[in-house]
């Protein structure tokens, strides 16, 4: 067996699709600016809608078009939100292949890393049981909000960081990166369940979120210690994992503000690793890229331009059978 | 209450043998000293590394959700025998380093090893799971199970104790991975790639005398 594979080497049955990543790293690169977002998006319309074809989240496009990912992103899911239930799955569904691939980026860093520090390994090999868990809970979660496997696509930009070649990098964007933004995202759905009751969902991702925070404390140390002689090394790691977080910020979706849609779990985050220098960091990050006002004034236009172009089609369809 | 200096002053509890509660038919003597003992121990974190490592990278290239989940704990479970292993070293005269020495017996049982792991493609589970679980894990628990037989039980006794355990686990993964590979050979074809991958592994495992490099034809494990 060779030593590094590409993202779309992930094997899957055949209920799977996958999502095309170009859209979702591009949009952090963008600046502020309504209309170069406007302009990017729409451009990706005839793919994205080509994407969801057949899925769950056609219906979304339907009504909203090729914006309904920035809706997704950048509105917090609340209880009272109309599209709650779809996004909801949306979310639980984008977390239970996120822990597919966190399941096997850990095991190819024991496959890729035959040289690596006997304690790597074992952590590694921990952490292979801990996701296979997670992958196992969030089926069940799930199935338990009424979603189905494969119901949405699944971006493999998560394992895209599983791809370095170099065991500090991995660690600094998988395990202190990645890991990262999970107990973000965790942190929130046990709100949400706290929200509405739902004490099934509130208990599992409490203890997910536990084993999250092993994972990132891990990483933490990890990154230390195959950096710990060679300053420029560590230098390297720290700037993947900005790079990491930069294009995991989503625009801003993921930040500091009272607003956003998924807050930085400031004190998970300290009890695994990272420092008060480091989080500032991340919060700054997270507000780069487009802010909120802009991917909403974005998706307000997009939304409204793709309901005249439906209109239109109509009409025109109308005419056409009335000849 | 304690014995004093003369043979009038013994104490009036009875003499027991070390042996006599609960009955003990241990007798002293094993087929290996200290050196081969741990010469073996390193042999079985070899494969026990080896072995969770190729699972590890397996996880990405197989399609099947419960393969997924269900290797995910055995490579934790492989992870800590490897560990338990590394740690009886150092008790065995081989040095604080040692904990992390792995050493295959021969360049055979390296390239058995190479053999188990290669397959990578998606469509190839049924020959990954069948080297681990048909051919490589039984042989473990029969070459553990002979060195729990054939060592001093008494003066090796620590080694005992992590074979059992590890023992009892890997019978456990055993009988997982079996499950799952009846599942899915489902067709002649398929049963018939099982078979062989088993029949070309085991002659492979065969000739390089298995995990310890000296467990020859006659050994009921390799047939
Ligand atoms: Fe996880
Ligand atoms: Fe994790």
């Amino acid at each position: 067996m060779k030593r590094f594979i590409e993202p779309n080497e992930l094997a899957r049955d055949s209920r799977f699709i996958r999502q095309d990543n170009n859209q979702a790293t591009t949009l952090a690169l963008l600046p502020d600016d309504v209309d170069k977002v406007v302009e990017m998006l729409e451009a990706f319309g005839p793919t994205i809608e080509q994407q969801v074809k057949g899925t769950a989240a056609e219906p979304l496009f339907d009504a909203y078009g090729p914006a309904f990912g920035l809706i997704t992103l950048n509105q917090p899911l609340r209880p009272d939100d109309d599209a709650a239930d779809t996004r909801l799955k949306l979310r639980m569904h984008g977390i239970f292949v996120g822990e597919i691939q966190a399941l096997e980026g850990a095991g190819r860093s024991l496959w890729d890393f035959p040289d690596a520090p006997w304690e790597f390994k074992m952590n590694m090999a921990r952490q292979c049981w801990d996701e296979a868990r997670h992958v196992q809970t969030y089926e069940k979660l799930l199935e338990h909000v009424g979603g189905t496997v494969g119901m949405f696509p699944e971006s493999t930009f998560l394992f895209d960081c599983a791809c370095s070649d170099d065991p500090a990098m991995r660690v600094a964007g998988v395990n202190r990166s990645l890991e990262g933004l999970a107990c973000d995202v965790f942190r929130d759905m046990i709100k949400w369940g706290e929200k509405t009751g739902d004490e099934v969902m509130r208990q599992a991702v409490d203890y997910v979120l536990a084993d999250e925070l092993t994972h990132v404390r891990f990483g933490s140390d990890w990154v230390k210690e195959f950096t710990k002689d060679d300053p420029e090394r560590y230098k390297k790691a720290q700037e993947f994992r900005r790079q990491t977080d930069k294009q995991f910020s989503f625009g801003g979706a993921r930040s500091a503000r009272e607003d956003a849609a998924i807050p930085i779990a400031w004190e998970d985050r300290k009890d695994a690793g990272f420092t008060e220098e480091e989080l500032q960091d991340l919060s700054d990050l997270g507000s780069e890229g487009p802010s909120r006002e802009t991917m909403m004034e974005a998706a307000r236009i997009m939304v409204e331009r793709h309901r005249e172009r439906r209109a239109k089609a109509a009409k025109e369809a109308a005419a056409g059978a009335g000849k | 209450m304690y014995p004093g200096l003369g043979r009038d002053e013994t104490t009036t509890f009875e003499p027991y043998s070390a042996f006599d509660i609960p009955a003990d038919l241990r007798e002293l003597h094993g087929r290996y000293d200290v050196e081969a003992t741990a010469r073996r121990v390193r042999n079985f974190r070899y494969a026990e590394e080896w072995m969770m490592m190729a699972m590890g990278g397996w996880l990405a290239t197989v399609p099947e959700m419960p393969v997924k989940t269900g290797l995910g704990k055995i490579i934790w479970e492989g992870a800590k025998a490897a560990d338990e292993f590394g740690k009886r070293l150092p008790e065995l005269r081989c040095g604080r380093k040692a904990v992390n020495e792995s050493v295959a017996s021969n360049e055979g049982f390296a390239g058995f090893i190479q053999d188990v792991t290669e397959p990578e493609r998606p469509d190839l589970t049924i020959e990954k799971l069948a080297g681990v679980f048909d051919v490589l894990k039984p042989h473990l628990v029969e070459a553990y199970q002979k060195h729990m037989r054939e060592t001093d039980a008494i003066t090796d006794a620590p080694t005992v104790e992590i074979l059992d355990e590890v023992v009892r686990k890997t019978e456990r993964h055993i009988a997982w991975g079996r499950e799952v590979l009846d599942r899915l050979c489902d067709t002649d074809a398929k049963r018939e790639r099982r078979r062989k991958r088993v029949s070309e592994l085991t002659a492979t495992l065969r000739a390089c005398g298995g995990v310890t490099g000296d467990i020859g034809d006659r050994d009921p494990g390799l047939h």
